[in-house]
């Protein structure tokens, strides 16, 4: 009997790691693997109950489960006081209270302590976002990302921010750091071209094309590049400002594109068959 | 010319080649983990974190331009190149040479590294070669000339004997040097107790700090950048991308 609560044990912390390191947000799971881990077994957890901890917490807040979380940030305060790491947590549960102003009075003593701390500043631009302040949230960004150019995490969000406003100009600008750090991801040069299709113009929807294109090269089974090559082709082709060559280039690829899509439905005709 | 072989008491290769391998590895060892112990953490400061991203990012404009439009590369190239306000050309970061008069924390550091490092190779050198002297303890497998007898040979006053037959204080310096790839293996790549890299460190110079280079960063970038060119990488795209069918594979199978 013991050795089957062992290797449950086993499976469950593995699955957590395994959603730590993949990033995965999908928290009712690990709120219920994490608490069971946490109630039953935590004497045999060791040395990684404490990033456990943090990452039921964080899961817990998504869930609107403040006793969990409640519990795991005392753990953690326990075992580490002072730490700016669990600061940043006991911010976060403020946040998930909607008690802002606290929230931000954390963060603000985390970077008088370390004004490098790049976590604590994100946090107060989210709190920003999350109180609906776009304008704000955006003016914060643009000087975050002044002093951290690097940040694509940042640069991803701001591109979000402007989308949402509207801004497409700069939103493009921001994609194109992406685009620049990551020059194998197909989805930002997607993201990247609607954008530009979405701006509109003849020379807009050009270089949506080339990039729908780039991002099918990059991968073949994008169906929504696909699609766009298809719109921005057919558009362009559509146009009365257009010269013969270019109308009949881009009916070409635009038939192309056409031929491609009704692969791919057979395709999925053939699996459904299946 | 046939010399005549000495035959070592196999004792000695027992009890004195083994021990200080294994001396000299687990002082290794204690060494790099006292590092570790006595390592005070750098602090940097905004401005170094941030010049550092903006060099990488000007880094990134170079290699990877080609993969956004040409008028946002030029856009970009500009930003930085400027004449009048390029960030390359217009900033200059207050430049303080780190002396260690003048540096309080460099001074502790120069000091942990000599206490580290240093002091434990002479101690352990001296008690070696107080403890296993008055024999020879290996051969080296090439010829050396007379002139390395007093030094390979301590305590070992014996005018006629080829200087290949080294003492155990030789021995002991010879491991330090050679376990050297042992420790990497072990203890991973940067670790306190190599004992040469950290020689070499010291003598290339303490003014391998980040300050004094950021201005010279700057300008090798900006040159970098001024001859960098925009080779559009989708200037031909459509064509190559249609130039076969899509690899349709395994496109509406179920993933997880």
């Amino acid at each position: 009997r013991a050795n089957v609560l062992i290797i449950v044990l086993t499976e469950m912390r593995d699955k957590l790691r395994k959603w730590r390191e993949d990033n995965h947000r999908n928290s009712e799971q690990i709120v219920d693997v994490g608490e069971e881990l946490i109630n039953e077994h935590a004497s045999k957890l060791g040395d990684d109950i404490w990033i456990i901890y943090e990452q039921v917490m964080i899961a817990a807040l998504d869930c609107s489960r403040d006793d969990l979380a409640w519990t795991c940030l005392q753990e953690l305060k326990r075992q580490f006081p002072g730490s700016q790491r669990v600061k940043r947590l006991a911010g976060m549960r403020l946040e998930a209270l909607e008690k802002y102003e606290d929230a931000s009075k954390q963060y603000d003593s985390i970077l008088q302590d370390d004004p490098t701390n790049t976590a604590a500043r994100k946090r107060k631009i989210s709190i920003l976002k999350a109180q609906g302040k776009s304008a704000e949230a955006i003016r914060e960004l643009n000087e975050y990302l002044e002093q951290f150019v690097g940040d694509q995490e940042a640069w991803h969000e701001l591109s979000e921010l402007y989308i949402n406003e509207h801004d497409y100009g700069k939103a493009a600008f921001c994609l194109e750091e992406l685009m620049m750090t990551n020059p194998h991801n197909h989805l930002y040069c997607e993201q990247y071209a609607e954008v530009k299709y979405t701006q509109g113009g003849l020379e807009n929807l050009e270089l949506s094309r080339k990039y729908f294109a780039q991002a099918l090269k990059l991968n073949n089974r994008n169906m929504r590049a696909l699609f766009g090559l298809y719109m921005s082709a057919s558009h362009i082709a559509a146009s009365p400002k257009v010269n013969a060559t270019v109308k009949k280039a881009n009916v070409k690829y635009a038939t192309w594109a056409t031929n491609q899509i009704n692969r791919a439905y057979q395709v999925s005709y053939a699996r459904c068959l299946l | 010319m046939a010399e005549p072989e000495l035959l070592l008491d196999s004792n000695i290769r027992l009890w004195v080649v083994l021990p200080i391998v294994f001396i000299t590895f687990l002082v290794g060892v204690i060494r790099h983990y006292v590092s570790i112990l006595l390592q005070s953490d750098k602090k940097l400061t905004l401005e170094q974190v941030s010049d550092s991203q903006v060099l990488i990012r000007s880094r990134i404009l170079r290699e990877n331009g080609k993969y956004i439009p040409k008028q946002s590369f030029l856009m970009r190239k500009f930003y930085f190149n400027n004449q009048e306000d390029g960030f390359f050309k217009n900033t200059k970061r207050k430049v303080v040479p780190p002396s260690p008069m003048t540096d309080p924390s460099m001074l502790t550091d120069m000091m942990k590294g000599n206490v580290t490092n240093v002091l434990p190779m002479i101690l352990i050198g001296g008690w070696i070669n107080w403890t296993f002297s008055g024999f020879v303890t290996t051969k080296v497998p090439f010829p050396l000339t007379l002139r390395f007898k007093p030094m390979l040979q301590q305590g070992i006053e014996l005018l006629s004997l080829d200087a290949s037959w080294v003492s155990s204080a030789s021995w002991y310096f010879l491991n330090v040097f050679g376990l050297r790839s042992m420790y990497s293996l072990i203890l991973g790549q940067d670790n306190g107790a190599d004992q040469s890299r950290i020689m070499q460190e010291q003598m290339s110079g303490a003014a391998m700090a980040m300050p004094a280079d950021t201005n010279k960063a700057f300008k090798a970038e900006w040159e970098a950048l001024e001859l960098t060119d925009h080779q559009w990488a989708l200037e031909n795209i459509e064509e190559e991308l249609m130039s076969r069918e899509l690899d349709l594979d395994g496109m509406f199978n179920s993933k997880h």
